[in-house]
């Protein structure tokens, strides 16, 4: 090996600390960006495997009656569609414990045979026999059951029976049932049958042969299907054509990827900046060393040579630490994920890409930010190189604003002394200001948005004044059950609403929506409500809220606005009927699907169903959720005495924790980020106080020589600091203002179509102050110490 | 190259170098005009600020005129590049400084070879023979293996005198050399630049040092940037 390597790997080994630093800095960055590309690539790819390994019907036909047998082999022979199968989706109530939740119940055909929607096979049975179900595995936990347990299940029409649960299955394409808090099963027909419903299959599922991505393609086959069914005499009621290949949750996994994506490549350049900064000052100390090297033969090319070896080294090191470790968050993050998303991880392996970008960046990025400092420095003079005494005071002007300000009559000498030092070094200050500002920002971001989701969930109850929605089966004259409901203790307020799915109209004859098998997702509702209603404030931002009970006015929420302007006149499907509606106004609902607000009077006018109510809604003077809980099981207890049928109940906060369970991963994932940028922004200013204060290790000496304490020196140090940090505190609450409306717009739009309102953490703001002043203390003790520490002599001979 | 245009190893023609400081122009040397023949030992001298170090700088390589020319060796100095300039002075000129400058990180031996690698001057295999020859003319081959951290201030610098004969340079250049270290020491210093002078070196030293004026051949006196006497001492 040549002579001059040896200098590089002595010079490695000699000074653990600094370099140990300066690995932290490229090693976090790697890390940063390959657990989250790592996880996100794993999660994209088994998210598209899984979901479509189900095989998701590409469109659901609904009728009003059943499909027969001979119809679905009739519409396989359709050109276009190569699969079809007959199905049926109820909404039921299971109880659990004292509490009632909604249990979705998917009715299958042929259990052997199935076609599209496919759940995969866990454990127990493969078939249910009539009068027991299989259970997708995530809804176990919300049955607080487990195979080989009864459930107690009740449908609209049928009275409580005792339910087996036989198997397990798992079925990708439904959202976690704590998510939905909701229960999953399936059944047979003639399970159906027992639980007192009589419809039979009214939906039919088709896969089409070619185009499978296209909805346009989807819609027109499906379409054909509909009116080959209308032919033979069916009502069709609605076509179902969800998005195409894309997981009902999709847009939120986007949205939670595009924000770490946006922060593991900002930790990079935090990490850079570090590494900018490091080596500027691990340079500032070879300086004196290039000099003598230059003089005894070395061309700058060599020098230069010399110095990116060694920290194409350091990458190296940084590289070999981080990507492993980076690997294993990696498989920590995708196996939250997957929880969340309910899927299953069938190959976990990481991409190549993901590993080429890591070193790729961990190399060419630290090469960049280091390649400043090393070029200027082998490129300088061999004279000056040979006079460098480390800090000195060429770029302190007397005039200086730095110096200005420490003229301030109050302030002590030693105090005055550090704020000069600040100043002395203008570019390494404005990069340790830029690495804690930006860590701060992002810190503080990170919360004020995490509050911001929290804000925006309390408005649930600030929009929804009710407490509990029930649907009923049929729509009933309601009056004089709203009387007795009214009656009971502790009850607010009751309404009669009604409900329906719609869609626009097109100049198509079916209702096409894009709602996914869980009837949930992507589905669009009219709810048609007594004008003026006591029981939700809707969050208007445009036009006006219904107030006028006999026009056909409608307000649509972000969901359902689309392109449309207030004013516009719009086509909406009831039961397959075009309605025209007027559009006066657009509201922000947290936690909704898209819904069409229209007054309950027009609606029974249209549909003919005057006085009746097919929902009802209903206030507690006590919000609680302990009360409402109490409440909610009177209220049912009256409807049943009542003998009224009901097909679902929703409390408000079960609404809540659905929508927090969907976002916990986002607010969970922000919190980590904000720990690793505090972890970052500390370790900077440890790094930038450590070295300013080795560099005037000569300067310290001669201070002690005429006569400063250390306890003064300590001072002198430490205030150099807090002086630091207090500036950057400012910078990073000014950044994080702007980072948080963005991140909140981006957030918000890209999960509820509405921008998270800008939140100011004060606890934030206080936590990274603390942070700041702790470490900018516990930054500055080690260089204080070690300043104390050597001996006046050797201080004063310190090269 | 042309060895016959003079029988002076050193010549300096009208040499002035200025400075810009806060205060406005330095004028460092003014129209200095130097030779010197092969094979001696130079003094320099002068007050602190009279330009005597700038003028070895000039000499050295380390630092350009800003008027007149430095012709060493036949080589027109002050028209070479930055790097052909570096290459040039790790082979034509030796430096020595006051306070050794030996890397601190690598051993004396290692010390000594760096100049051979930057220079790719010796064969590599030839290299730490030559390193541990030099270090023995020096005395200090027992020393080879050892940071120079742990070495006397006189072992450093006879280490770096070594180094500075690394790749065979006819011109050897010491800013005051023994400035740092003891009387003893010191002399024992003085004895081995008279020695290399012997083999064929031509050694200028910068110094303060009276007691060792019988060492010298030549001694140049500076003040305010001119030479103001050139003595050969009886």
């Amino acid at each position: 090996m040549q002579t001059r390597y040896y200098k590089v790997i002595r010079d490695l080994t000699s000074d653990y600390s600094k370099n140990f630093m300066l690995v932290l800095a490229i090693a976090i960055g790697v890390f940063g960006v390959g657990s989250i590309l790592g996880s996100y690539s794993v999660i994209k790819r088994e998210m598209t495997d899984n979901y479509q390994g189900t095989m998701p019907a590409s469109a659901t036909i609904e009728i009003e009656g059943q499909f027969k047998k001979e119809t679905v082999d009739k519409v396989k022979q359709i050109s276009g569609v190569a699969e079809a199968e007959r199905h049926a989706t109820l909404l039921a109530r299971m109880k659990v414990g004292e509490k009632w939740y909604p249990l979705l119940l998917f009715i299958i055909d042929d259990f052997k045979e199935k076609k599209t929607n496919k759940a995969f096979y866990i454990s127990g049975e493969q078939e249910p026999a009539t009068g027991t179900m299989l259970v997708e595995r995530t809804a176990f936990a919300m049955m607080q059951a487990k195979e080989g347990d009864e459930l107690i299940v009740k449908t609209s029409n049928g009275t409580q029976q005792k339910i087996k649960l036989v198997g397990t299955v798992h079925d990708p394409g439904l959202a976690p049932a704590w998510q939905e808090q909701a229960g999953y099963g399936y059944i047979k027909l003639s399970t159906l049958q027992l639980l007192g419903e009589t419809q039979g299959f009214d939906q039919l599922r088709i896969l089409v042969s070619e185009n499978q991505y296209s909805t346009e393609h989807i819609t027109e086959i499906a379409q054909t299907v509909a009116n080959q069914l209308k032919q033979s005499g069916y009502e069709v009621h609605e076509i179902q054509v969800p998005p195409p290949g894309k997981h009902p949750h999709q847009g939120q996994m986007s949205t939670i990827m595009t924000i770490f994506i946006i922060f593991s490549f900002l930790i990079l350049i935090l990490g850079s900046i570090l590494v900018a900064t490091s080596m500027a000052t691990l340079m500032v100390k070879q300086i004196r060393q290039i000099g003598v090297m230059k003089t005894i033969g070395a061309t700058s090319s060599q020098i230069t040579g010399l110095y990116l070896v060694m920290i194409t080294l350091l990458c190296f090191i940084a590289l070999v630490i981080a990507i492993p470790l980076s690997k294993l968050a990696a498989a920590g993050f995708y196996n939250q994920i997957a929880v969340l998303l309910n899927l299953e991880i069938r190959n976990s392996s990481i991409p190549v890409w993901v590993v080429l970008l890591q070193v790729g960046t961990g190399i060419i990025i630290p090469l960049i930010a280091a390649s400043f400092p090393v070029v200027r420095g082998s490129r300088i003079s061999v004279r000056v190189a040979l006079d460098n005494h480390g800090a000195h005071q060429q770029s302190f002007q007397r005039n200086s604003w730095g110096i200005k300000f420490s003229q301030v009559g109050f302030l002590s000498e030693t105090f005055r002394l550090s704020i000069r030092n600040v100043f002395r070094l203008r570019s390494r200050l404005v990069m340790t200001l830029g690495l804690l500002a930006a860590g701060g920002a992002m810190f503080m971001t990170a919360l004020n948005v995490s509050d911001a989701w929290d804000e925006n969930l309390k408005k649930i109850y600030v929009q929804r004044l009710y407490d509990l929605e029930v649907r009923l089966h049929e729509s009933i004259q309601a009056d004089s059950l709203l009387g007795k409901i009214k009656t009971i203790k502790g009850v607010s307020g009751a309404e009669g609403w009604n409900y329906a799915t719609t869609s626009f109209s097109k100049s198509n004859a079916f209702e096409v929506t894009q709602t996914y098998p869980d009837k949930s997702h992507g589905s669009f509702t009219m709810q048609a409500l007594p004008v003026p209603t006591n029981l939700l404030k809707p969050t208007i931002i445009e036009g006006e809220w219904l107030n006028n009970n006999i026009t056909n006015d409608v307000v649509l929420n972000q969901s359902s606005r689309g392109s449309l302007k207030v004013g516009d006149m719009v086509s909406l499907n009831i039961d397959g009927q075009a309605t025209p509606w007027n559009v006066i106004g657009f509201s922000e609902d947290v936690g909704s699907p898209a819904i069409a607000y229209v007054s309950l009077e027009v609606f029974s006018t249209i549909r003919n169903m005057q006085g009746q109510a097919k929902m009802l809604r209903i206030s507690y003077t006590d919000r609680s959720r302990e009360n409402a809980t109490i409440k909610n099981r009177e209220i049912e207890a009256l409807l049943e005495v009542e003998n009224i049928s009901i097909s679902a109940t929703f409390p408000v906060w079960l609404l809540r924790n659905a929508i927090a369970a969907h976002m916990k991963v986002l607010v969970n994932s922000l919190l980590a980020m904000a720990i690793l940028m505090a972890f970052v922004g500390t370790l900077g200013l440890m790094s930038t106080m450590s070295m300013n204060i080795l560099e005037r290790t000569r300067e310290i000496g001669v201070m002690r020589a005429i006569g400063a304490t250390p306890s003064k020196i300590k001072n002198l140090i430490v205030w150099e600091g807090f002086f630091i940090g207090a500036m950057s505190i400012f910078l990073s609450v000014a950044l994080s203002l702007i980072l948080s409306t963005y991140l909140g717009r981006l957030i918000g739009n890209l999960s509820f179509r509405t921008p998270l309102t800008l939140t100011v953490s004060l606890l934030a703001i206080g936590i990274w102050v603390l942070i700041i002043l702790l470490g900018s203390y516990i930054a500055t003790l080690y260089p204080a110490r070690r300043a104390n520490k050597i001996t006046t002599r050797e201080a004063l001979a310190y090269e | 190259m042309n060895h016959t245009q003079t029988k002076n190893l050193i010549e300096l023609n009208n040499v002035s170098k200025s400075f810009t400081l806060a205060s406005g122009i330095f004028q460092a040397l003014k129209n200095v005009n130097l030779q010197i023949p092969k094979g001696q030992l130079v003094a320099i001298t002068g007050k602190s600020g009279s330009g005597k170090s700038t003028l070895l700088n000039i000499i050295a390589g380390i630092d350009k005129p800003t008027k007149g020319t430095v012709s060493i060796n036949g080589i027109q100095v002050e028209k070479l590049s930055e790097s052909a300039l570096a290459t040039w002075r790790g082979k034509n000129v030796g430096v020595v400084f006051q306070f050794f400058q030996l890397l601190p990180t690598l051993t004396i031996l290692e010390n000594v070879m760096l100049p051979m690698d930057f220079c790719n001057s010796y064969p590599k295999r030839e290299r730490r023979e030559r390193a541990l020859a030099l270090l023995e003319q020096v005395s200090i081959k027992e020393q080879a293996d050892k940071l120079p951290s742990t070495l006397s201030g006189g072992q450093q610098q006879r280490a770096a005198i070594a180094r500075a004969l690394a790749n065979d340079p006819p011109v050897i250049i010491a800013d005051e050399p023994t400035g740092n270290l003891d009387s003893q020491t010191a002399t024992s210093i003085f004895e081995l630049f008279s020695a290399l002078t012997r083999s064929g070196k031509t050694v200028i030293i910068v110094t303060h040092e009276k007691d060792f004026s019988s060492y010298f051949e030549d001694v140049i006196a500076i003040a305010d940037g001119e030479i103001v006497k050139q003595t050969v001492p009886a």
